[in-house]
């Protein structure tokens, strides 16, 4: 019997079929049909000019916009010879941990609730509020900034903010204790996780997954430490690993990168209160990249001369590694934008890791794969 | 003074009314209103009535206890806004059901989709008429009153797996047959469980039953047919750990997915009597009832209603615990639900009616003598 | 690594491929698309970049560009290939065999650049709808300038 989990369903997380064929209780076989959420941001950007771009970069993935505005606007960088000054960088490192701590608690929220626990749901979504609000004090805005430009970021932080932001690394330090305490210390939690949707390290590669699923299946593999970008090159951390290749395995992983970004964050903070600089390229034409983006009539009536040119940038996105591929030809636009979002290459694996599970599992094993629609469907 | 009972309240009441109306009415309807069977008939009537409408405050008043407790548990407020501190809310939702459009998939079966939520609704909210609250709260005293509830409360699930057949949708249908695998699997080591109690009191009144613990609560001998006995409400209840026939993560919400409007007020009303009942059922079997223990003084159980009262506050800490539970536990397997049932409980719970023979075989030792409690 | 080592491991089995250095990867390799499969291949096996990252098409109108973006794990580098086929005749062999993982990026580029891959397992439109008939990402299917656009009003 093959029964739509989707695109109206609770385990979704967004807006995708996941077709499942089922015998009583066991999966035989999924497929899962995509594209409820596509847009084409792709084609769209063929039309805009690179800073109307980040606004779609935002909305690629509506849970971790920064690390997606980071990504094009390193691939524009690329591509058009710009360089970005170092408190830009910094504040562009700590914008991206940041985003991954806010998407990582999402994803708690998230999976808690596919397991059947109700109370952690609240207490992830109430933490990621915290760090809702540090964007919404340098950005404006709470899901979808706008923030990074070409050759910088838009404005330099506020008095007091790091103040603010180290209390609520304090905070969240805590609170991953409580968290852990929830869902390891629960025997049923390791009924349900453990040995569930397990993916071998040699499938991950095989079928190209990266991320934390890989990572749970002890690859220590992490952009932020095997390509250094931005200011990762500068930061002590550690790359978090598990080795069960389960669900467990993606919970412990997270909650460690979590406990990782925090311990990266608070070594931003220091820096940029020890280091203060401009946060805009001066090669930069002004409307390009000027406060409060005033690409009004000056900008559109200004000759743009862009070298030729092909931009490529990776980072470590929440979900796993980001690819963006700009090619500029010397027009107004870039001429192709290419994105290729982690979960699209994780999704399409479902079947690897969904048959020969139950019905039951199916939400859990989903959960930890950590599903963005928007950057699937783009 | 005769203890106070409803059906002794409303029987007053009623021939007090119609004895007056009869003194100022004129001749042929003061005779029809003095007669007896009209009495008789209209005070069983305000006695259902009253039983009916209490038991369903009483369910709503439980439902906002959970929203507020559960709501305490996850940081933040439940309902606010209605009434005093929300206690209106659940009206306010039933009232919004009850304006929806009552609507059926064109697939479904009309009488088996319009007749199971009725159905379960009655088959769950009998279970008042059954169960004393008090001494003399209760419709009858019948001597096997234990064995009537338990069998009316497996009736439950038959009315799930027709919602849920005739709904004619494959979620609805694999949470029915989930709830139906369920419950058989629960109410074996229930049945085993109420056997110990059945043991220690020696009797299927459930009176008795609760007249027996006046010396010693039935949860100190038979703590491992507790363990068993809350375990098996909770699946009967279908609530987190066990809510897997309603599972909303995998299931949409199991088998009453496609019921909206009042066929949903329906259920989910139902849903909690059932679990009034089920917590009910745990005071009267475990903790004594209405029963308090010696040493407290005399001015907290002499009271009016004092049976009532205490009875009321063990089965909101009942509940409580089942909240508790529920705010802090995920959601097991239906595999693993299975074989805990049968491979766990059931041992467990004839573990426990050994238990209980070999305490009532130790109290009729002479070392410590028949305890005059035991009774015959 | 860097681009003249991949050349030089490369240049005997491959002499028609030209390797030229990209920042911040281990060089582009422009190879003909015949030899898809067998340059993969190498390039997974001999090479060690096992990961494939993305496999992406661009229309450069006249002919219509596939690259692919490999990984490799024990160099920590990116490595770009691309290819280039004849709008005309838009069809190539599929990557499914040596990179399971191609299977998906390849259905996104047939729906949307429309390029035929053969043998590939199952090539059903990804994101748009059953039944559409354009493939988006053609500089042929342009997106409506502002002033295109009917605005239509309703009478009041």
């Amino acid at each position: 019997m093959w029964i739509n989990m989707g695109p109206q369903h609770p385990m979704t997380h967004g807006l995708w079929n996941l077709r499942v064929k089922i015998d009583g209780e066991l999966v035989l076989d999924v497929d899962p049909e995509m594209g409820y959420l596509h847009r084409g941001i792709e084609k769209i950007s063929e039309d805009r000019h690179y800073n109307e771009i980040i606004t779609l970069m935002d909305r690629t993935c509506y849970v971790a916009g920064m690390a997606w505005e980071h990504l094009f606007i390193q691939a524009a960088e690329h591509a058009l010879h710009i360089q970005v000054p170092e408190r830009a960088q910094w504040i562009r490192t700590m914008s991206e941990e940041f985003q991954r701590v806010a998407s990582h608690l999402m994803w708690y929220a998230a999976f808690v609730q596919d397991i059947g626990l109700m109370s952690p749901f609240l207490y992830g979504m109430r933490d990621r509020d915290l760090v809702l609000d540090l964007f919404q004090s340098y950005t404006g805005g709470r899901l979808t900034y706008e923030y990074m430009r070409v050759g910088g970021v838009r404005n330099d932080l506020p008095p007091g903010f790091t103040d603010q932001a180290r209390k609520v690394c304090d905070w969240l330090s805590d609170r991953f204790v409580e968290y852990d305490r929830l869902c390891l210390g629960s025997d049923i939690f390791h009924r349900r996780c453990d040995n569930l949707g397990v993916l071998k390290a040699s499938e991950c590669i095989r079928y190209g997954i990266t991320g934390p699923m890989l990572r749970s299946a002890g690859v220590a593999r992490d952009l932020r430490k095997d390509r250094p970008y931005a200011a990762y090159g500068q930061v002590d951390f550690e790359v978090a690993v598990a080795d069960g290749a389960d669900v467990t395995g993606r919970y412990l992983v997270r909650m460690e990168e979590l406990r990782q970004s925090l311990r990266i964050l608070r070594q931003t903070l220091d820096w940029l209160d020890r280091n203060a600089g401009p946060v805009m390229a001066e090669n930069v034409p002004r409307w390009m990249g000027a406060p409060y983006a005033p690409v009004g009539r000056e900008g559109y009536l200004l000759k743009r001369e862009y070298p030729k040119g092909v931009g490529f940038s990776a980072i470590e996105e929440p979900h796993g590694e980001a690819l963006a591929y700009v090619v500029n030809e010397g027009g107004e636009h870039p001429y192709r934008v290419k994105l290729k979002s982690p979960v699209f290459v994780n999704i399409a694996a479902a079947r690897q890791y969904l048959v020969g599970y139950r019905v039951a599992d199916i939400p859990p094993i989903m959960g930890s794969v950590d599903v963005c629609v928007g950057e699937v469907d783009r | 003074m005769a203890p106070l009972s409803l059906y002794g309240v409303s029987n007053s009441l009623v021939s007090t009314l119609l004895l007056h109306l009869a003194a100022v009415l004129p001749a042929p309807l003061s005779t029809l209103l003095s007669n007896g069977d009209l009495i008789l008939l209209l005070s069983v009537l305000v006695f259902c009535g009253t039983l009916l409408g209490a038991s369903l405050l009483n369910t709503i008043l439980l439902i906002w206890f959970e929203r507020k407790m559960l709501g305490r548990f996850m940081d933040r407020r439940g309902a606010m806004h209605v009434g005093y501190a929300g206690l209106l809310q659940n009206f306010a939702d039933g009232l919004k059901l009850f304006r929806k459009h009552t609507f059926r998939p064109q697939d479904a079966d009309p009488l088996g989709f319009f007749s199971a939520p009725t159905a379960y609704m009655v088959a769950s909210i009998v279970m008042f008429g059954i169960l004393p609250v008090s001494t003399g709260w209760s419709a009858g005293t019948l001597p096997l009153s234990l064995l009537l509830a338990l069998v009316v409360f497996s009736f439950a699930p038959l009315f799930i797996f027709l919602g849920a057949w005739s709904s004619a949708n494959k979620y609805s249908l694999i949470g029915g047959m989930r709830s139906a695998a369920q419950m058989i699997a629960y109410e074996v080591p229930i049945l085993l469980a109420v056997v110990a109690v059945v043991l220690l009191s020696g009797s299927f009144d459930l009176t008795t039953i609760v007249n027996e613990q006046r010396n010693y609560w039935f949860w100190g001998p038979l703590f491992l047919a507790l363990i068993v006995f809350v375990a098996g409400m909770l699946a009967e209840m279908e609530r987190i750990p066990f809510d897997l026939p309603e599972a909303e993560a995998e299931l949409v919400e199991g088998w009453n997915t496609e019921f909206g409007g009042m066929l949903f007020a329906f259920f989910m009303l139902a849903d909690y009597a059932r679990a009034l009942v089920g917590s009910y059922l745990i005071v009267l079997l475990f903790l004594g009832g209405w029963t308090l223990p010696s040493w407290v003084p005399a001015p907290l159980t002499n009271f009016p209603l004092a049976g009532i009262f205490w009875f009321q506050v063990k089965t909101y800490l009942v509940f409580g615990v089942f909240i508790w539970i529920r705010a802090s536990l995920p959601r097991v397997r239906t595999d693993q639900l299975l074989r805990v049932g049968w491979m766990r409980m059931i041992p467990l719970s004839l573990l426990s009616i050994v238990l209980a023979a070999l305490v009532v075989l130790a109290k009729c030792l002479p070392v410590f003598g028949c305890l005059p409690s035991m009774g015959s | 690594m860097e681009a003249e080592e991949v050349g030089a491991r490369l240049r005997e089995r491959f002499p028609d491929v030209v390797v030229e250095p990209f920042p911040g990867t281990a060089g582009r390799i422009r190879f003909p698309a015949a030899r898809l499969i067998e340059l993969l291949t190498e390039v997974r096996d001999g090479l060690g970049f096992d990961h494939l990252g993305q496999v992406g098409a661009i229309d450069w109108v006249e002919e219509r560009e596939l690259f692919y973006t490999v990984w490799s794990d024990r160099a920590k580098q990116y490595l770009f290939l691309s290819t280039r086929i004849p709008a005309g005749e838009p069809h190539l062999e599929s990557l499914t065999p040596v990179f399971p993982s191609a299977n998906w990026h390849e259905r996104e580029a047939c729906e949307l650049v429309g390029i035929t891959f053969d043998h590939h397992p199952d090539l059903r439109p990804l994101l748009t709808p059953t039944g559409y008939q354009f493939h988006p990402l053609l500089r042929s299917f342009r997106l409506h300038e502002p002033e295109e656009l009917e605005v239509k009003v309703r009478d009041v």
